[in-house]
């Protein structure tokens, strides 16, 4: 009996060594841990529960017969991040470079498919060389299979790419499909075609991380939805990620206990806003100053930062922050800035996550290049998001909310719950100026005139009351206060119900 | 007494005048620019009076805006408060002029301390030593040497019109004389146009100690004893405390009798300060007066009792001085730590901006010491570039100095403050220093000790103890909770073994909890921490404890792993890890930092003025790349390497941020 209990530890340890010693220390010295590494420090200890791992491929072409590693080149199973449950796969770069076959890909749907069934997010750790070339049509079969599942999952469970080595040709639109993608600085990139093909088409020289380093992705592209020093602040990251969420769409997000008086008053908030109105200011000053405990984990910090997103809680419950940055483009919604906050707002309504949205936008990014580049449909995006959100959804303004772009910003009309403005609020169809210079058009040479009718305007419309009359606000509160009206909205809005009509599905201008 | 008094003055000082002036029941007015309308000092005053734009030469300094509020608002006399109108005689003339009482001394004592030469010779004819030296033509270097001879080595040979350490050479003997004197008058004819040279005697290690006076208007004059303010950058006083560590009885005697001999030569009449020069052999040598209130002046309170602010409106009131010098003593040490909103750790550039946070240590007693802190500003204000950019003087009264400079650097400890950089860690690290608590202070202080500039210290012992504690304590608190949020599916016992990496060094600490605190064993070392008194909840920015029966404060933040913790001058990332994430901590090779030889860092915020380089273009070493507006000040930045530019990232207009790449070389 005991030398066939030794068996399973025999084949187990067999497992567990992957591509062997040399291949391990070679991955540690490119600053990389390995696949079963890297899960250890991203579940909680001892959590890990790993599932075909002795799974082999099944290819006989080109001596590939003779060359099986059990586990077929990534890790997948189940653990827990703090307690709760969690999917994962890790590829294993030191096994076959992480290439995808079709059994390795067959494991990789099985725990696509049981997180669907459980309710439980899938995390997966990238690390691989594309697919394995040996198998031909297999591999991308394999392929096309996980895409399917991503596509079923997106809406159901959370799904969370980390990006830790190479990631290129099929392998990226798996992650790409996913709500979140994080890249390790200096070590990881993706990209459909690599240096070498794209110095054969278009002849240009172009190094790994030109072409798909994070400065890339969590910079210019957006792509990647933050970036990490190492593997290590990687996966403490995407833990304190998961900590936000709801396992899936099916429950409400986490509700843990706040040290943070939910009553807590900020005198300071009451000059943030500086009283030139073309002075900038510090958007994320009010989120931390709000949110409990200062925590915020922000999204994209580095692209598009225009627009601010990112996941807090309010009195112990998880929400979702949207906020104008007035500091960088004096917050105008530009292509990249719709793109950004569109898809958050519909993560955030996909997982029950209320939406917080903070307002000091002056209008839509003016110019050629931006109308050529269909600002009109990505503006739309933002816009239809917060339509058909049905999350609890309270906005404040602070300072200008400008013509559409004040519609857009999660406004009363767009069904936004509650909706309060800041005493430095400035509600109007544009700026005194410009709003001047066209109603009065004539008296534009008469500088003494144009401003007078600007003063009249600015003490008109540069307020929050006229909006607040006609009731498209409902309460003008004070900063310091921000808080406490925003933890008693959403405690108010806990039980809101509202269906959208039956539809197959809505057709978002992509 | 007066009923009403204007203070012509902003910030800090403002609201320590108006302080006084609540508690004699006098009504205040302050003056006010654009920039301070939301101050604390209007907040605080009975009435304001906007006076005009930002920059002091548009407000704080127009005299007449400043004497039409005080008729208009019916206040009988003016402080000035010190720098702006201070120490202008003619204002006071103005003052007196209008019908108002300018607080401070007679306008014929402020010209005669205002200019440095006849300040002196008037200094002599009091009988105040004055450092000795030569002012008249030097002949030629023959005549130079029997100058020098005459005063004593070392001597200073000096341009007349010299400054920023041209044209200056120390001399220890006669050959130092023969060669350096021919070479300075070159260098100051090149330099300056002007061969003019003097020659006075050199003061090694020179301190700086200065004399509180205080008169009246009947001839009264006496001294509230020293203030020593010999740790200064660049001429900027930064740390100054009361009493001197320098002074014995017989010197502070004979100091203060010269300053009193001094004042009543000019017939001084309200609080003025009488700076020395002393060596490390206590000879003192006068420097200048100060015909105002001084900046440190709440040390020489802390120390005395008396309220100099009071004192000033009594005296200017007409009232004797009901102080004597016999029932003056000193109680006690004080010290005060002037914390400017700049940056330590990058050559202590200017950092302003706004307080997104300010929590200074609480005010009052606490452990025998005393703290108080004059300050200006609240959370939520901004320090500007129209002013001075102090933040705070923190001063700490303690029964010796060792308890003095303890209790600052506990006051450091309990500081925090968000938006801007500021000078607390430098603070901290002075007062931790060894030399500076011996007491032996010289005005080289700083360049001596920070030759390199500041970095920091490396935590003490007890120090990186209480890191340890603070990021254990705080991790399990942490843990716990992420543990406790419901529909878990996996539960397992919270760890006690972890393992601590600090600074390099990997601790393996156990911990067990106490009802009313925390024990840390720490295996390898033998020994157990205790913790007690913790105070900390996740997002509060400071962690109280006491460990092993001292209490400390730590800046605590958390970190994309771990935390930053900032404990008096340490700094230091702490992370708190499993041992099995400890040994996959060490597999990973440090990362090496960016190669940013081929990049043009901006080295500070600002608004860029002007790009003077375009890509493709080979530049030389020095050659103007770019000029960055920060603090009304151009910086130019400079090419520090030969080479092609092979991208800008910066336009005139653009602002940018400290470290951000401004050019790329090729």
């Amino acid at each position: 009996m005991n030398t066939i209990l030794e068996e399973l530890e025999r084949r187990r340890a067999g497992a567990r060594a992957g591509g062997g010693e040399k291949r391990i220390a070679a991955q540690h010295a490119k600053g990389k841990l390995t696949a079963r590494e890297r899960l250890s420090l991203l579940l909680d200890e001892d959590s890990f529960e790993e599932f075909d791992m002795f799974v082999e491929h099944r290819s006989h072409d080109f001596g590939m017969q003779a060359n099986r590693v059990p586990g077929d080149g990534v890790v997948t199973g189940q653990g827990a991040i703090n307690g709760r449950l969690v999917y994962v796969f890790s590829k294993d770069f030191t096994v076959f470079g992480g290439s995808l076959s079709k059994a390795h890909a067959e494991k990789i749907v099985k725990v696509q498919e049981m997180a669907m069934r459980n309710g439980a997010p899938v995390i997966g750790l990238f690390d691989a060389g594309g697919a394995r070339i040996q198998e031909g049509v297999d591999s991308l079969a394999g392929y096309a299979d996980i895409f399917l599942q991503n596509v079923l999952a997106s809406g159901v469970v959370p799904q969370i790419s980390v990006i830790m080595g190479p990631c290129a040709g099929g392998d990226v639109y798996s992650p790409a499909i996913t709500d979140f993608i994080f890249m390790v600085k200096d070590t990881s990139y993706m990209y459909v075609t690599g240096p070498d093909v794209v110095k054969t088409v278009i002849n240009e020289d172009v190094s790994h991380e030109e072409l798909g380093g994070y400065r890339v992705h969590a910079l210019k592209s957006g792509v990647a939805d933050g970036a990490f020093e190492n593997d290590l602040e990687a996966l403490t990251q995407v833990r304190r990620l998961v900590d936000f969420l709801p396992l899936s769409s099916r429950e409400k997000p986490p509700l843990r206990d706040s040290f943070d008086d939910p009553e807590r008053q900020e005198a300071s908030l009451d000059t943030l806003v500086p009283l030139n109105p073309n002075k900038p200011y510090d958007m994320k000053e009010l989120i931390l100053k709000v949110v409990d405990e200062a925590d915020f984990f922000e999204i994209s910090p580095d692209y598009a930062k225009n627009i601010i997103i990112g996941l807090a809680r309010l009195d112990g419950a998880t929400v979702g922050v949207v906020a104008n940055q007035p500091q960088v483009l004096a917050g105008v919604l530009d292509i990249d800035a719709s793109r950004k906050a569109a898809r958050f707002v519909r993560f955030c309504d996909a997982f029950n996550i209320p939406l917080v949205t903070f307002v000091d936008v002056p209008g839509f990014m003016p110019g050629t290049r931006q109308e050529q580049g269909a600002l009109i449909k990505h503006g739309a995006k933002l816009l239809f998001a917060y339509a058909e959100a049905t999350v609890p959804k309270v906005t404040v303004i602070t300072r200008k909310a400008y013509g559409g772009a004040f519609d857009v910003m999660s406004s009363k009309n767009i069904r936004g719950d509650l909706n309060y403005a800041w005493p430095t609020a400035e509600i109007a169809v544009m700026g005194p100026k410009q709003a001047v210079e066209i109603i009065f058009r004539a008296d534009i040479g008469d500088a003494e005139r144009i401003a007078a009718r600007e003063a009249e305007y600015k003490a008109h419309f540069a307020n929050p009351f006229v909006a607040a009359s006609r009731g498209y606000i409902d309460d003008v509160i004070m900063p310091h206060g921000t808080r406490r009206r925003l933890v008693r909205a959403l405690a108010s809005l806990r039980n809101k119900s509202v269906q959208n009509p039956y539809k197959k599905h809505d057709n978002i201008p992509l | 007494m007066f009923s009403k008094i204007l203070i012509a003055n902003r910030g800090e000082i403002a609201v320590r005048i108006i302080r006084t002036c609540r508690r004699l029941g006098v009504a205040t007015v302050v003056v006010y620019s654009e920039a301070d309308a939301d101050s604390l000092a209007v907040a605080m005053a009975d009435e304001s009076v906007f006076i005009g734009p930002s920059p002091a030469s548009q407000s704080y300094l127009v005299a007449e805006k400043i004497i039409a509020a005080a008729k208009e608002t019916g206040a009988q006399a003016i402080h000035p408060g010190f720098g702006f109108l201070s120490e202008k005689a003619e204002f006071a003339r103005a003052c007196a002029a209008a019908g108002l009482v300018f607080i401070g001394p007679n306008p014929d004592a402020i010209d005669a301390m205002g200019d440095k030469i006849q300040s002196k010779a008037f200094a002599a004819k009091a009988g105040v030593s004055v450092v000795p030296g030569h002012v008249g033509e030097i002949d030629d270097t023959a005549h130079a040497v029997r100058i020098a001879e005459e005063i004593g080595y070392p001597v200073m040979i000096k341009a007349s019109a010299g400054g920023g350490g041209k044209g200056i050479r120390v001399a220890w003997t006669r050959q130092d004389v023969e060669e350096g004197f021919p070479a300075v008058r070159a260098e100051a004819k090149g330099a300056f146009g002007d061969d003019r040279i003097f020659i006075e005697k050199f003061i090694e290690n020179p301190r700086h100690v200065e004399i509180q006076v205080l008169g009246d208007k009947h001839g009264k004059v006496i001294h509230l004893f020293e203030r020593e303010c010999s740790i200064q950058r660049r001429n900027q006083k930064v740390i100054e405390e009361a009493p001197s560590p320098l002074l014995d009885e017989a010197t502070r005697a004979a100091m203060g009798a010269q300053a009193v001999a001094l004042a009543q030569a000019v017939n001084y009449d309200s609080a003025g300060t009488v700076e020395f020069v002393a060596g490390q052999d206590r000879s003192f040598y006068f420097l200048e007066m100060n015909t105002r209130l001084q900046v440190e002046h709440p040390v020489t309170e802390m120390i005395t009792g008396v309220d100099l602010v009071e004192q000033m409106l009594r005296v200017a009131a007409g009232e004797p001085l009901a102080l004597t010098q016999e029932n003056l003593s000193i109680n006690g040490w004080a010290i005060e730590g002037r914390l400017y909103a700049e940056d330590p750790y990058r050559k202590f550039l200017p950092s302003i901006g706004r307080l997104v946070r300010y929590a200074p240590p609480s005010e009052g007693e606490r452990d025998g010491v005393i703290v108080r802190n004059e300050t200006g500003v609240r959370e939520g204000d901004e320090i500007s570039t129209f002013y001075d950019p102090m933040i705070a003087k923190l001063c700490v009264w303690g029964p010796d100095r060792t308890s003095a400079a303890e209790g600052m650097a506990r006051a450091l400890e309990d500081l925090h403050v968000e938006g801007l950089s500021h000078n607390a860690a430098f603070l901290a690290a002075v007062m931790d220093q060894p030399r500076f608590l011996s007491g032996q202070l010289s005005t080289n202080y700083i360049p001596t000790e920070f030759p390199d500039g500041f970095h920091g210290l490396s935590p003490q012992p007890w120090q990186a103890d209480a890191m340890l504690a603070a990021a254990l304590a705080a991790h399990d608190r942490l843990n716990r909770r992420a543990r406790s949020v419901p529909g878990a599916f996996s539960g397992k016992a919270v760890r006690a073994d972890w393992v601590v990496v600090a600074g390099g060094a990997k601790r393996a600490a156990r911990l067990m909890s106490r009802p009313d605190g925390l024990d840390i064993v720490l295996p390898d070392e033998g020994r157990t921490l205790r913790l007690d008194a913790m105070d900390w909840r996740p997002g509060a920015a400071l962690f109280r404890g006491v460990l092993d029966g001292r209490a400390f404060s730590a800046e605590l933040s958390p970190a994309p792993e771990g935390f930053d913790i900032r404990l008096r001058a340490a700094r230091q990332r702490v992370l708190v890890l499993t041992p099995a994430s400890a040994e996959l901590h060490d597999k990973l090779p440090p990362k090496t930092p960016p190669d940013t030889s081929r990049l043009v860092i901006s080295p500070m915020p600002g608004l860029v003025v002007s790009v003077e380089a375009v890509p493709g273009e080979e530049v030389k070493t020095g050659q103007v790349l770019c000029v960055i507006e920060a603090m009304k000040m151009q910086n130019i930045i400079r090419a520090e390497r030969d080479g092609v530019i092979k991208a800008i990232n910066a336009k005139a207009g653009d602002s940018v941020a400290a470290d951000d790449v401004l050019a790329e070389f090729a």
